[in-house]
Parts: C-alpha cells; sequence; structure tokens
C-alpha cells in the first residue's frame, strides 16, 4: 500500500467506524428495551446518531476538553511550536495544525481532531521539560505522521465513541443491577439475560475497534517520524526516555489511550494490569526501538548514556 | 460495424483513458514539487532579509572586520540574483559559509553576544535554516518522485507529449537522500 491508498482506507475504515459504532448502539437501544421496556430502543438510537454526527465534527475539541490540552501560541512555547512547524514543512502539510499543551508532569503527546487543516498536535508539559530539540522534534514528527497518515480523524473518532458506549453501558448496567425502574409487565425473562449480555459487551466489542485501530498505526507513524526528520535515532532515544519514566497522565482515560505516543496507561496494577496485556493499545516501547533500529542501521544501546537513571 | 472496429474503438477510448490518468498524475506530482519549492523559497527570503540585520548588528561591535562583512553581502547579493534551485542552493551554501565565518568573529566580542537584538537574530537565523533543512527534504523528495516517473516508460511518452520537464534537485548532497525510506503500509503489528 502506498500512502495515498493509506489514506484512502483510513477514509473507509472512519466511516466504517461509525456505522459500526451506531450498530452497536442500536444493541444497546434493544438491549434496554428488552431490560426496561417502552420507547428506550428509538430514543437512544436517536441520541446515539446525533452524538455521532456531532464527533465527526467537534472531535477534536472534544478531546482537547477530556485531556486539558490548551491552545497556545508561539511566543509562549517558541520550541514547540517550531517543532510542530518544522515537522510539517518536511511532510509537505498544506498547513501548519494548531499547537496545544497539557498541563502535566508525565511526558506524552497526542494528536487529534479531523481533517490536517483542522488538526491540532498537543505535549504535555512533562514532555517538553524531558525532551531535548532533537528527540522533540522526532516525537512530533510522528504526531505530524498521523496527521499526515490522515489517522487522526479515525483515532479521534474512535476516541469518542469509545467513550461514549463505555458510559452509556455502564449506565445502563447500573441501572439494571440496582433496581431504577424495573419493568412491571415481567418481560421476557430470556430477552432480559441477553439484553444484560449485550451491554457488557458492547463496550469490550467498542475496545477491541479501538485496539485494532491503533497498533498498527503507531509503528507506521514512527517510520514516518524517521521519513520526516530523516533520524530514527532521535525518536529511539526519546522512546527510551519515555520508557524509564513511571508517572501516570493525570487525565489517564481507557477511552483516548490510543491517541497518545505512549500509552498513557502505566501503573495500573492486580486485574487491570494482567488484562492490560491484552487489551493494550500500543505494541511495546522496546518493538518500536527495535524496529526503529533495524530501519536506520544503529544500536540504541550505543547512542544511551550507560547510567540506568535520567540525568 | 465489424467486430474489428469496435475492438479499435476499445483500445482507443481505453488508450485516452490511461493518458488522462497519467497526465493528472504528473501534473499533481509536479504541483508538490512546485509547494515545495515555494516553502524553500519563502524561507530562503527570510533569510536574506534577516542578513543586513545582523551584520548592522555585529558593526557595532565589530566595524573592523570589513572583509566578513563584505562575504556575507557577497552570499546576499548571490542568493537574491540565483535563479532556479540548483543555482539558489549553491548561494545559500555560500551565504551559510560566510555567516559561518561571521559567527566565529562574533564569538570574539562578548558585548554583542550578550546583546539581545543580536541573540535574537541568531536565533531567527538559525530556525530558518531548519525550515529550511525540512522544505529541502521534502521537495528533493517530490522531485525524485517526479523526475523518475518522467524517465520512466510508458509515462515518459505522455511526459515528452505534454511538455513536462524535469525539476532540479536543491542541495542535494547524495543521491540516496531524495529516495524515501521504504515504508510498507500494509504489514501487520509485528515489527520488521
Amino acid at each position: 500500500m502506498t500512502l495515498q491508498e493509506q489514506i484512502r482506507s483510513n477514509r473507509i475504515r472512519s466511516s466504517m467506524l461509525v456505522l459500526t459504532f451506531g450498530l452497536i448502539f442500536v444493541g444497546i437501544g434493544a438491549a434496554v428495551q428488552a431490560l426496561y421496556g417502552g420507547y428506550s430502543l428509538i430514543i437512544i438510537a436517536g441520541i446515539a446518531f446525533v452524538y455521532a454526527l456531532y464527533s465527526w465534527f467537534a472531535n477534536g475539541r472534544m478531546i482537547a476538553s477530556w485531556t486539558g490540552a490548551k491552545e497556545v501560541t508561539k511566543e509562549e512555547y517558541p520550541d514547540l511550536v517550531r517543532a510542530v512547524e518544522n515537522a510539517s514543512i518536511a511532510a509537505g502539510l498544506e498547513q501548519t495544525p494548531k499547537v496545544r499543551v497539557v498541563d502535566d508532569p508525565c511526558p506524552n503527546a497526542f494528536a487529534a481532531g479531523g481533517s490536517p487543516k483542522t488538526a491540532y498536535v498537543a505535549a504535555t508539559t512533562g514532555l517538553l521539560a524531558m525532551m531535548n530539540k532533537r528527540e522533540l522534534e522526532a516525537v512530533i514528527a510522528h504526531e505530524i505522521g498521523h496527521v499526515r497518515n490522515r489517522d487522526v480523524r479515525l483515532m479521534s473518532l474512535a476516541a469518542v465513541l469509545v467513550g461514549v458506549v463505555a458510559l452509556v453501558a455502564d449506565l445502563a448496567l447500573r441501572f439494571a443491577f440496582f433496581g431504577g425502574g424495573r419493568r412491571r409487565d415481567g418481560g421476557n425473562p430470556i430477552l432480559m439475560i441477553v439484553g444484560l449480555v449485550m451491554l457488557i459487551a458492547a463496550p469490550i466489542a467498542a475496545i477491541g475497534i479501538q485496539m485494532s485501530l491503533s497498533r498498527r498505526r503507531e509503528y507506521l507513524a514512527d517510520e514516518s517520524s524517521a521519513e520526516i526528520t530523516g533520524d530514527p535515532e532521535g525518536l529511539a532515544m526519546a522512546l527510551w526516555k519515555l520508557k524509564q519514566d513511571t508517572t501516570e497522565l493525570r487525565h489517564a482515560n481507557r477511552a483516548t489511550a490510543h491517541l497518545y505516543i505512549e500509552t498513557p496507561l502505566n501503573n495500573v496494577s492486580g486485574v487491570r494490569a494482567a488484562m492490560s496485556g491484552l487489551f493494550d493499545t500500543h505494541p511495546s516501547l522496546d518493538a518500536r526501538i527495535e524496529s526503529l533500529e533495524k530501519m536506520g542501521g544503529f544500536k540504541l544501546a550505543a547512542l544511551i548514556d550507560p547510567q540506568p537513571t535520567l540525568s | 460495424m465489424p467486430v474489428y472496429a469496435y475492438v479499435i474503438i476499445g483500445v482507443v477510448v481505453l488508450a485516452a483513458f490511461w493518458v488522462v490518468v497519467v497526465f493528472n498524475h504528473l501534473v499533481r506530482l509536479g504541483n508538490e514539487a512546485k509547494r515545495g519549492w515555494s516553502n524553500i523559497d519563502v524561507q530562503l527570503k527570510r533569510r536574506t532579509d534577516l542578513i543586513p540585520n545582523l551584520v548592522e548588528a555585529v558593526k557595532g561591535y565589530a566595524a573592523h572586520e570589513r572583509e566578513v562583512f563584505e562575504a556575507v553581502t557577497a552570499a546576499r547579493v548571490a542568493m537574491q540574483q540565483a535563479s532556479g534551485p540548483a543555482q539558489a542552493g549553491a548561494a545559500n551554501k555560500q551565504a551559510s559559509a560566510a555567516l559561518g565565518r561571521l559567527f566565529a568573529v562574533a564569538e570574539a566580542y562578548p558585548q554583542l553576544r550578550a546583546s539581545e537584538n543580536f541573540q535574537k537574530l541568531q536565533d531567527e537565523l538559525t530556525d530558518t535554516e531548519d525550515k529550511i533543512a525540512a522544505a529541502r527534504r521534502y521537495y528533493n523528495q517530490t522531485v525524485y518522485q517526479y523526475n523518475t516517473r518522467l524517465q520512466s516508460f510508458p509515462d515518459l511518452i505522455v511526459a515528452r507529449l505534454g511538455g513536462f520537464n524535469e525539476r532540479e534537485f536543491f542541495e542535494l548532497e547524495s543521491p540516496a537522500e531524495a529516495q524515501l525510506p521504504n515504508i510498507d503500509f500494509s504489514g501487520d503489528a509485528t515489527p520488521r
């Protein structure tokens, strides 16, 4: 596949994604209908339709408010804005995306929005503090790679849709378990069990879709970054620094996890940790560094400080 | 109409369709290269605009370093007069060398280095250099794709008929530089 074909396939997948989520919502609606009766199906399907339409246009703004990313000017963050400008020029974008900053000590970055014209790149203050110029440029080029490959709309849509499926299914389940207006006519017990199963399955299906979208795209964006900066070593060093870091993003959220350059869900323990390998949105940093080493023909161990801790 | 007439009409229609597709593709690549060049051009202009200010700033502290100023000014004139990417590239290289000498001279004047104006100009010039480097990568990659299409059969037939001309590279150090790393967009999630 060429870049053009990748772009086309992303466009088709975006529409398919919205459609699939529409179906999941009809499923949820049917489940709620089975459990509660009334006009549940029509109401929920109607809300879902409006929400999908809204999220197609406003996903960038929605994600900005979820993650706390604020738009910044060149005067405030000259190095970051320049890195975005330079990567956009080298990637051949017609327009430089807007730049946002998340006030958070955990180093991370993401891109969101629709077309390259409305997309933005966001970095945390922790990332800006940790990375030198070369590494910052590599990380930003990864995000610009997502913009150029037209990943952002698809990934942003997945974020806002996963978020709402989880929310709605959760609400419906809570009602189902803790009383709250159960059907008075008794209803069909088989239908009710099917309904419950669907409510549990919906978020899992949503997460499955989210995962299938994101893992391969990370490798691609890493390669795009190397192509944009001509410097796979810089990105490998940046990823290595991210690996050393153990802080967790304050606004970390399952729905937006796949947007980030590195998974923001670092320190989950117990059952969630055991599950996280299964539901990872990102390939491991080691695997990504290895693939960069192969691409650039270098060894990271020879580049980095032999000291195990960050200076 | 006999059967062979249909066959001939079919072949002609297909050939015309192919010509249109190739022609459009070449136009698109050519436009991308043009856009890439305008990105470089903007930064080259910005650089020539910054040079007189920088010379003035340094003159205030090191008026007797005439030789260096002359070299910088000559390089600036060469940049302004250059036509086409190859010449512009040569002039830009000349300017980089002259500016390098100017900054080396400036090292000897701590007061100059401490001046806010000088620091700002130096910062701006570094930014233009970074942007020229970024724009150069994109431009040379698109020119490489474009020229390759123009040279390869059967597209070169359409290229000759349509009057497409090859474009010059800008500061191309090695041919490998312009080639894209081979990115495979169809791979699965395992690293290659």
